[in-house]
C-alpha cells in the first residue's frame, strides 16, 4: 500500500479559495497541486510546502482576484426596482403572519416608546445650564461645614455672607466673584393716582425662585442679552432693579423696553426701586430662573440690612449664593487649595466663629442640577442615579423587544427555508436576501417608531407626576430626529441582522430537499438563551417590584410612634396673634384638639441642639428638639413610658425625653431618668417624662435622642386634630372652612394655607414613590413583552408539532400530558432564568435598601414568589396555545400528507 | 508595421504552447520551460503570461477532462490561435531579416 500522498498546506488552499475568482479556482488549484506533487519528489515535502505557500501568494494578482461577470446580470442590491420588490414582499409577508407581526410591532412599539420617553426626560435634565459661554469656568462656592466641636463635616451649598467679599480679595485665580441672595416678597407696582397692583410671591416648592438681590458681577458670569439699560451701571447704586423682558411685560404691560426704564417697583412693602435695565430671559433649561435683579447696594441702604447681615462669618443661610468664574489657565484644584488656606484663616478657634467651621470648595456649574448634597433655595435637583437607572431600563426593554423579534423570526424562518432555497436557485445573491429580510425589519421598526411617536404625548401626560415640567415632544427638533433615526437603525439592526444572516445562509440544495434546520443552530440554543435572558431581566424587575412595594408598604404602615390621623398643620406668621387663632380654633365643634408647636413630630424641618447631662460624668449630646405646648404629646398620641407630660406653664420649665436619649444617658430603665437635670442654653431643667421612641425623620435615618419641651417663642404654628368619631369627610370640609374663617378674622390680609400631616409625611418619600412607579411600569412592560414573545414561540411550537401531537393522541396520550409536553421546555427555561436572576436582583435590591435605616428583610420567599409568578405567567401564556393544540382532532392534523 | 507587442517571456511561452500541440497547461509549460531554457520560472509567472496572451488573443483556452492525479480537477489547456501563429511567424521573419544583415563571421576586434 502506498502511504497517503503528502498534501499541500490546507490553510494556503483556503486562502487561495478565498481570494481566487471562482471560475479560475479549479484549474489554478489543479496546477498548484500537480506542481506540489512534483516538487515533493524533487525537493522533499518540507521545502515543497514552503514553495506552495510562495506560489499561492504569488497568485495574488488582479486577474486572479477579478470575478468573472456572470451571464445573468444581477441588479445592484439597492437599486430602486429591488427596493420596490423588497417592500412588496415584506408587506406581503408581514400581512400574512399577522400574529407574529402584531407581537413584534407591539413589543417594538413599547420598547421604542420607553426609549423615547426616557430620552426626552434625560435630554431635558442633562441640558440644564449647558448653554452658558465659559460654563467650564463657572463654579459655585459650596463647601463642608460643621457647627459643633464633635459634629461631622456636612456638605453645604451656601456660604457665610461675609465670605465672598474676602474671597474676592484673598483668593487668586478668580476672574469674577458674584453673590446673590434670593428673597421672597410680593411686588407692588405703583400706578400713578390709580391703585397699585400687587404681584404675589411665589409658592415655595412649586414655582422657581424669581427675585434676587445681586452684585453687578452676576452679569459678567452669566451672559444676558440687554434690551435696555447699561450693563455697566445698571446695578451699581442702591434701589436699582433689572428685570427680565417677560417679567417686565407682566408689570408694565406691552410697552417697549426703553420706556420701562425709570419705572418704580416696590419690594417688601417699602423698598422702592427704579428699573435700570431690561434683559432677555433665557429660553434654555436653567436653574437660574430669576426675573428681578435688585442691586446689591440696596441691602446696606435699606432695612434689608437687618435681615441680610453681610458681615456674618458664623452663620449660613440657604438663600445666599456665591458664584465665581475662574481665570483662564487656573485649575479648580489650585483654587480649592487656596480656599482651604482661606478657611484656616477665617474659621475656627480664635477667629470669632466659635465652633463653626467652614471649608469652602468649588462646585462645577454642571454639578448644580444633580448634586443633592448641596441644597439651595432655587434649583431643582435631578437624581442622577435615577436617570441612569431609567436609561438602563430603556435599554433593557428595547433589548427584550429585539429578542422577541429575533426569536420569532428565527423560529418562523423554517417556514421560509424553501423560499430562500427557491430564491437562491433563481439566482438571488446573499446580499439581496439579506436586504430583503432587513427591509422587513425596517418596515416594522419604522412603523413601531411611528406609533411610538403618536403615543408618546399621552404617555407623558399619564406619567406627569414623575416627569419634570417642561419635558415635551417636539417632533421637528433636529436632535430628536437624529435620535429617532439612530434608534430606528439600531433597533432594526439589533433585531433583524441575526435572523437575516441565518435565513440567508440556507443551502438551497438542502432546503429544497426538505431539510429545514438552521445552519449552526441545530437545537435552537440561541433562541433558548435569549428566552432565558429575557426572563432574567423580567424576573429582576419582578423581584424589585415586590421589594420596593414591600418597603413602601412598610414605610406607610410602620408605627411611627405617633398618630398622623386627621391632623392639619397650619403655619402662622409667628406673631402673638397665633395664640388668638389657636383659641378660636379650639372652640370649633369639629376640632378635637389644638397644639401650639414649632413643627410636627415628623417632617422636613427639624432642629438639633446640644444638651448636657450632669451625671457621674458630664455627657454632652446632640439632641433633636421637638417644641410644643402641653397638648403636643396627647394630640399626637405619643406614648409615655415613664413619668408624666410637662405641666402647663408660660415658659420652659420641664423636659420630656425619648427612650433613645434615656438609653444614651445610660439609664437601664426609663423611669431612672425621671427627675434628673439636663442643661439647655445655660440653665438646668428636670426630666419629668420619658416617651416611647418616635420617628422624626424619614425611615432612612435612625431615631436620634430627642426631647420635647415648651418654648413659647418658637411654638407659634398650629397642629389641629379634627374630630373623627362619627364624622364624615364632608364634616371635615366644613371644619376646615370654619378654620379658614377663623384665620381670616385673625389675619385678614393673609392667605390661608394648610396641609395634612399624612401628606407632608408622604412628601418625604416622594423619591421612593417615584422609584416605585418606575419599577412597576418597567416590570409591567418587561413582563408584557417577554410574554408576548413566549406566546409567539408557543404558537409556533404547537403549530410545528401538530403532526407529532396528532400521532401521540392517536397512540393514547392524554390532553394533560400533551400540554405538559409543550410547556415543559418553556418552564425549564424560566426556571433557569430564576436561578440567574435571583443573585442579580438580590444585589440590586439590597443596594437600594441600604439607604434605609429601617427596612424590610430580603426574605427568600420573595424570590420564590417572583419565580412562581414568572413560571405562572409563562405557563398561562403557553398553555393557551398548547391546550388548543392538544384538543385538536388528530384526524384532521394527520389527514394531510 | 502595426502589430501587438510581445515581450520576450511571452514569446517563449507562446512558442512552447505552439510546440505542445494542444496539451499545453500551466504546470506542463513551466516544467518544459525550466528544462529547455534552463531558467527557473515559477508557476504564477507562466500563468500571468498565459493570461496576457489570452487577452491579446494569441492563445485560446478550454477545459480539459478531469484527471485523477490532480484530485479530479480539470486542466486549463491552451492552444495558439491563428493570430498567435502569425505573430510568431512575423517575429521569426523579422529576426531572420535582421540576421541577414549580420556578417557571416565576426571579426576579431582585438590585435594580439
Amino acid at each position: 500500500m502506498n502511504p497517503r500522498p503528502p498534501t499541500p498546506p490546507q490553510l494556503a488552499d483556503r486562502l487561495l479559495a478565498w481570494f481566487c475568482a471562482p471560475h479560475l479556482l479549479e484549474t489554478l488549484q489543479g496546477d498548484l497541486h500537480e506542481e506540489f506533487a512534483y516538487q515533493v519528489e524533487r525537493i522533499g515535502q518540507r521545502r515543497a510546502r514552503w514553495r506552495y505557500w510562495r506560489d499561492v501568494l504569488g497568485f495574488v494578482r488582479p486577474y486572479v482576484l477579478k470575478r468573472n461577470e456572470t451571464e445573468y446580470t444581477q441588479p445592484f442590491f439597492l437599486s430602486p426596482e429591488m427596493i420596490r420588490n423588497y417592500l412588496k414582499i415584506a408587506l406581503r409577508n408581514l400581512t400574512k403572519h399577522k400574529v407574529s407581526t402584531l407581537i413584534n410591532l407591539a413589543g417594538l412599539t413599547l420598547g421604542v416608546t420607553a426609549c423615547l420617553v426616557i430620552y426626552l426626560i434625560t435630554r431635558f435634565e442633562l441640558s440644564y445650564d449647558t448653554f452658558h459661554p465659559d460654563r467650564d469656568r463657572i463654579y459655585r462656592i459650596a463647601g463642608q461645614s460643621k457647627f459643633g466641636k464633635n459634629d461631622e463635616f456636612r456638605p453645604l451649598g451656601f456660604i457665610p455672607r461675609a465670605a465672598p467679599k474676602a474671597i474676592r480679595a484673598e483668593v487668586p485665580g478668580l476672574e469674577t466673584v458674584a453673590t446673590f441672595h434670593n428673597i421672597e416678597t410680593d411686588v407692588i407696582i405703583p400706578n400713578g393716582r390709580e391703585e397699585a397692583r400687587t404681584i404675589e410671591r411665589r409658592t415655595m416648592g412649586t414655582d422657581p425662585a424669581q427675585i434676587v438681590i445681586t452684585e453687578p458681577e452676576y452679569f459678567s458670569i452669566f451672559q444676558y442679552e440687554w434690551l435696555a439699560g447699561n450693563p455697566r451701571t445698571a446695578l451699581n447704586e442702591p434701589y436699582q432693579v433689572v428685570l427680565s423682558e417677560d417679567r417686565a411685560h407682566l408689570y408694565f404691560g406691552d410697552i417697549p423696553p426703553d420706556q420701562m426704564l425709570g419705572r418704580e417697583l416696590i419690594y417688601r412693602d417699602s423698598i422702592r426701586t427704579h428699573v435700570t435695565g431690561i434683559v432677555k430671559g433665557w429660553h434654555q433649561n436653567t436653574d437660574f430662573s430669576f426675573t428681578d435683579f435688585i442691586s446689591f447696594a440696596t441691602i446696606r441702604a435699606s432695612r434689608l440690612k437687618q435681615e441680610i447681615n453681610l458681615d456674618e462669618w458664623n452663620d449660613v443661610w440657604s438663600s445666599s449664593q456665591a458664584f465665581v468664574k475662574l481665570s483662564r489657565g487656573t485649575t479648580p484644584a489650585q483654587v480649592n487649595d487656596r480656599l482651604a488656606v482661606f478657611s484656616q484663616k477665617h474659621f475656627g478657634p480664635n477667629r470669632g466663629t466659635g465652633d463653626f467651621r467652614f471649608i469652602p470648595s468649588l462646585q462645577p456649574l454642571s454639578d448644580l442640577h444633580f448634586n443633592t448634597d448641596y441644597q439651595d433655595n432655587y434649583s431643582r435637583q435631578a437624581h442622577l442615579p435615577t436617570l441612569y437607572g431609567l436609561m438602563g431600563v430603556a435599554v433593557f426593554i428595547l433589548l427584550i423587544a429585539a429578542i422577541n423579534f429575533i426569536n420569532l423570526a428565527t423560529a418562523r424562518s423554517v417556514h421560509r427555508a424553501q423560499e430562500v432555497g427557491m430564491r437562491k436557485v433563481l439566482g438571488s445573491s446573499r446580499t439581496i436576501l439579506l436586504a430583503q429580510f432587513m427591509s422587513e425589519t425596517f418596515i416594522l421598526t419604522t412603523l413601531a417608531v411611528g406609533v411610538a411617536l403618536l403615543i408618546t404625548q399621552p404617555v407623558l401626560l399619564a406619567f406627569q407626576s414623575f416627569i419634570p415640567k417642561g419635558v415635551a415632544l417636539s417632533v421637528f427638533n433636529p436632535q430628536l430626529l437624529l435620535f429617532l433615526l439612530a434608534l430606528t437603525l439600531m433597533t432594526a439592526l439589533l433585531s433583524g441582522l441575526y435572523p437575516a444572516w441565518a435565513m440567508s445562509a440556507y443551502q438551497p440544495a438542502l432546503t429544497l430537499k426538505g431539510q429545514t434546520a438552521l445552519v449552526g443552530n441545530q437545537k435552537g440554543y440561541l433562541r433558548k438563551g435569549l428566552i432565558v435572558f429575557q426572563f432574567t431581566i423580567s424576573l429582576v424587575f419582578i423581584v424589585a417590584t415586590l421589594m420596593v412595594g414591600r418597603q413602601l408598604n412598610f414605610i406607610r404602615n410602620k408605627d411611627l410612634g405617633f398618630s398622623t390621623d386627621a391632623i392639619v398643620l397650619i403655619n402662622t406668621l409667628h406673631d402673638d396673634k397665633s395664640q388668638v387663632l389657636a383659641q378660636k380654633i379650639r372652640q370649633l365643634s369639629g376640632v378635637d384638639g389644638v397644639t401650639m408647636q414649632w413643627f410636627a413630630p415628623m417632617g422636613e424641618n427639624y432642629m438639633l441642639t446640644k444638651l448636657t447631662y450632669q451625671g457621674a460624668t458630664e455627657i454632652e449630646t446632640e439632641v433633636s428638639a421637638k417644641v410644643g405646648d402641653v397638648n403636643f404629646i396627647p394630640l399626637y398620641h405619643i406614648r409615655l413610658v415613664a413619668g408624666r407630660n410637662f405641666l402647663p406653664s408660660d415658659t420652659l420649665s420641664e423636659l420630656v425625653i425619648n427612650q433613645t436619649y434615656a438609653r444614651t444617658l445610660g439609664f437601664k430603665q426609663p423611669a431612672e431618668a425621671i427627675g434628673k437635670l439636663l442643661k439647655f442654653n445655660g440653665r438646668s431643667y428636670p426630666i419629668v417624662g420619658v416617651v416611647a421612641d418616635f420617628h422624626e425623620n424619614s425611615l432612612h435615618a435612625r431615631i436620634k435622642p430627642a426631647f420635647i419641651a415648651y418654648l413659647p417663642n418658637m411654638s407659634r404654628n398650629l397642629g389641629v386634630k379634627l374630630a373623627t368619631k362619627g364624622q364624615q369627610v364632608s364634616d371635615a370640609t366644613l371644619t376646615l372652612d370654619a378654620i379658614e374663617a377663623a384665620w381670616q378674622e385673625v389675619y385678614p390680609n393673609e392667605k390661608f394655607e394648610f396641609s395634612f400631616l399624612d401628606d407632608s409625611i408622604a412628601k418625604i418619600y416622594e423619591k421612593e414613590q417615584k422609584t416605585s412607579l418606575l419599577v412597576n411600569t418597567a416590570t409591567a412592560i418587561a413582563i408584557l413583552i417577554s410574554c408576548m414573545g413566549l406566546f409567539g414561540l408557543a404558537t409556533f411550537a404547537a403549530e410545528q408539532r401538530t403532526k407529532e401531537i396528532g400521532i401521540r393522541k392517536v397512540l393514547g396520550a392524554s390532553v394533560t400530558s400533551i400540554v405538559a409536553l409543550l410547556s415543559a421546555e418553556f418552564v425549564r427555561l424560566v426556571l433557569i432564568a430564576v436561578v440567574i436572576a435571583s443573585p442579580i436582583a438580590w444585589y440590586a435590591v439590597n443596594q437600594w435598601l441600604q439607604d434605609f435605616a429601617y427596612k424590610v428583610n430580603l426574605d427568600w420567599w420573595v424570590f420564590v414568589l417572583a419565580g412562581a409568578l414568572a413560571v405562572g405567567i409563562a405557563l398561562l401564556t403557553v398553555s393557551v396555545q398548547s391546550v388548543k393544540a392538544a384538543l385538536t382532532n388528530p384526524a384532521r392534523s394527520l389527514r394531510t400528507e | 508595421m502595426k502589430r501587438t507587442y510581445l515581450g520576450e517571456f511571452e514569446e517563449i511561452v507562446l512558442l512552447l504552447v505552439a510546440g505542445m500541440d494542444g496539451e499545453a497547461y500551466g504546470v506542463g509549460i513551466t516544467h518544459k520551460l525550466n528544462e529547455e531554457t534552463d531558467r527557473s520560472v515559477r508557476l504564477n509567472q507562466v500563468h500571468a503570461a498565459l493570461h496576457r496572451l489570452q487577452e491579446k488573443g494569441m492563445v485560446a483556452s478550454r477545459l480539459g477532462d478531469p484527471t485523477p492525479e490532480r484530485g479530479g480537477r480539470r486542466k486549463l489547456l491552451f492552444t495558439v490561435t491563428a493570430y498567435g501563429y502569425r505573430t510568431l511567424h512575423d517575429i521569426k521573419e523579422m529576426r531572420a531579416q535582421l540576421w541577414d544583415n549580420v556578417p557571416a563571421a565576426p571579426k576579431l576586434a582585438f590585435n594580439l
